[in-house]
């Protein structure tokens, strides 16, 4: 296999008291899509700075393409940032903001050169008519297609985005989502997409990378990762809505659920490492029936909100042992106050102090 | 309440507010007035009681001031062209040099941290604070030790120690608005630090720039206590200059006021320039943006 085109090795960074980074691990494969996904403050922005070379590393390495850059200054490293609000000099008009790196002394091009790259770009992105205007004419939207035009541009190494799109609607962020699909389809290029949003991670990537605390918690395609998600934390950022989490004990060689009448056997969790008797039991809601009253061997839970989508409810269940939502067809219709019975059908047991997985140790389960 | 009687209270606030703005008006505009006034007059004219609204000018004043015509050179004149050519001069040089030491500090202490950051950035402004009589007599003791009293290099140096902390300050303000991604943009896509500072950076803070520059040259051109000790005959500043114009006749009025008008006309042009840059200065440029 070759070498991944970015590569990051126990980077680590602290801003005054505040630990960014705490020794992270990361390889991003040549073509590929990859979303960091996390919760705010986890660590993204300054992943995608330490790759690019903006901010000073307390340790670790950054590979790009195969060689050792971690000193190389960032106007020699060959890759496209994007932020998330500010990303235009408004200096420049829109073309000129385009052209910036192709009239940069390292990536200097021929000005009718230039003047081709950035028509084909701006087509591209559909900012043809736009070219000449000033940046704070644009939209929010129009902006961001400026922006990744002049990312688009250069044709760098790597494309590093950061919540590229997050400051946009719902109905532009997800075309423009599109667009960087297509894109990446058509020109093949490696991406690192930055974002805390589940739905955009999943519709962009072709693997995603969860990270929280400055740490890859586990990094795989989204099948891989429900499959098997390896703690608590990947549990919480994944599935929409995400994993459910109980208080459980483990009583007589099976999982009781904290107040509930459910036992599953722990033989149907594979092989597992169990410490203390108190663990948390993690489920996808996928995993989870919600029924009415009164199944037998089921447990007890309350509809405590109800979220009507017309096709389908979301809910929220609260038990004795933990909450989930979970999104149910719309012939069940619960309403909010309504007492239910759920059954768990599979799940996860966790260590109930460091989250991380102690069942299906020997693999996926079936 | 009956509406006509709201009225009635409405219209005697009204007019009472409008008397109280008169007054007040009056009580700041008078002195200029009367300034300006009397540096068209001629000597006999401003003593006259009761004082004449009505007179022939006298341009005598001005013309000693902008050192031209008859009156320049004339036993009466005391010199007051040479103070304005030195206020200049100190004004021009000092403001110039202020502006560019504390746009260059402004943004260092923009964009780096390093160690006694917080207490280099107090001591830049307690050097405002000082107040100038408070080591007035060990300016004076240093600068005849070192040659540069009576000099408009000696000036010119206390005029930027007096303002490069101001303009340090304000210019940390508009740094601190422009967004740290204009170096990071500029520098992923392959230009120097320096490039993004001089070519990017500095266009987005122009105003600030000017803003800077307007408040350090007022307080050059208006500074008065260390010009009054430093200065003896060569290197005397406007302000200095008026405050004791005696001639071989007496106190030269007319010079005095004529010299009064000229100190203020650079002022009102000055704000008029600035006035949408005004509340930025003031607030340091934490307003301003966007």
């Amino acid at each position: 296999m070759t070498a991944p085109m970015l590569r990051l090795e126990g980077l680590k960074k602290t801003y005054g008291a505040k630990r960014a980074l705490r020794g992270l691990d990361l390889e991003v494969p040549d073509n590929e899509i990859l979303a960091l996904l996390g919760p705010t403050g986890a660590g993204k922005s300054t992943t995608l700075l330490a790759s690019a070379g903006l901010v000073r590393l307390d340790a670790g390495k950054v590979s790009l393409g195969g060689r050792d850059v971690t000193d190389i200054d960032p106007s020699a490293r060959d890759v496209s940032i994007v932020f998330e609000g500010f990303n235009l000099l408004p200096v420049l008009d829109v073309k000129d903001n385009i052209a910036f790196a192709l009239r940069s002394p390292t990536y200097r091009e021929e000005e009718a050169e230039i003047r081709t790259r950035v028509g084909r770009t701006a087509e591209l992105l559909r900012i043809s008519h736009l070219l000449d205007r000033d940046v704070d004419t644009l939209s929010g939207g129009e902006r961001q297609r400026v922006a990744i035009a002049r990312a688009l541009v250069r044709r760098p190494k790597m494309f590093l985005l950061d919540e590229p799109l997050s400051a946009l609607d719902l109905k532009l962020r997800e075309g423009l989502r599109a667009e960087l699909k297509q894109i990446h389809r058509q020109h093949r290029s490696t991406m690192l997409y930055a974002t805390h949003d589940y739905h955009g991670a999943i519709a962009i990537a072709d693997r995603l990378a969860i990270i929280d605390g400055g740490v890859m918690q586990q990094t795989g395609t989204i099948e891989e990762i429900i499959a098997l998600p390896a703690n608590v934390t990947v549990g919480r950022l994944i599935g929409s809505p995400s994993m459910a989490f109980f208080d459980a004990t483990i009583v007589d060689g099976s999982v009781r659920l904290a107040g509930g009448a459910q036992a599953l056997p722990l033989a149907s969790f594979g092989e597992t490492r169990l410490g203390s008797g108190k663990i948390r039991l993690g489920a996808w809601p996928e995993d989870i029936d919600v029924e009415a009253v009164g199944g037998a061997g089921a447990n007890s839970g309350t509809i405590y909100a109800v979220d009507n989508r017309g096709f389908e409810r979301a809910v929220q269940v609260n038990s004795d042992a933990g909450s989930f939502r979970k999104v149910l067809p719309s012939e069940q219709s619960f309403k909010q106050g309504d007492a239910c019975s759920f059954r768990i059908g599979s799940g996860f047991l966790f260590d109930a102090t460091t989250g991380a997985r102690i069942s299906h140790l020997g693999g996926k389960p079936a | 309440m009956s509406p006509s009687r709201t009225t009635t209270f409405d219209l005697v606030s009204r007019w009472l507010i409008f008397g109280l703005l008169a007054v007040y008006t009056l009580y700041n505009i008078g002195p200029v007035f009367w300034l300006v006034l009397s540096s068209f007059k001629s000597r006999m004219d401003l003593f006259a009681m009761p004082p004449k609204l009505f007179f022939t000018p006298d341009f005598s004043g001005y013309q000693s001031v902008f050192g031209v015509g008859a009156a320049a050179n004339s036993a009466s004149s005391v010199g007051v062209f040479d103070s304005l050519v030195n206020s200049i001069i100190v004004s021009v040089s000092g403001t110039t040099l202020a502006v560019a030491f504390g746009t260059l500090a402004g943004y260092v202490c923009s964009r780096f941290n390093f160690i006694g950051k917080g207490d280099f950035m107090f001591f830049v402004l307690s050097t405002r604070m000082l107040p100038p009589v408070a080591v007035l007599v060990f300016y004076h003791l240093m600068f005849a030790r070192l040659g540069l009293a009576d000099t408009r290099f000696g000036l010119t140096l206390v005029s930027i120690f007096a303002n490069v902390g101001l303009a340090t300050w304000i210019m940390k303000g508009f740094f601190d608005g422009v967004p740290k991604e204009v170096e990071q943009i500029a520098i992923v896509n392959g230009y120097t630090r320096m490039y993004a500072f001089t070519r990017l950076v500095l266009p987005m803070v122009k105003g600030g720039i000017a803003a800077t520059a307007g408040f350090c040259f007022i307080f050059a051109w208006n500074e008065f206590a260390f010009a009054s000790i430093l200065t003896t005959t060569q290197a005397k500043t406007l302000p200095v200059k008026i405050s004791a114009a005696s001639g071989a006749t007496g106190l030269e009025w007319t010079q005095i006021c004529a010299a009064g008008v000229v100190l203020i006309i650079p002022v009102l042009i000055f704000f008029y320039l600035i006035r949408k840059h005004l509340l930025m200065g003031m607030t340091f440029g934490v307003l301003g943006r966007r």
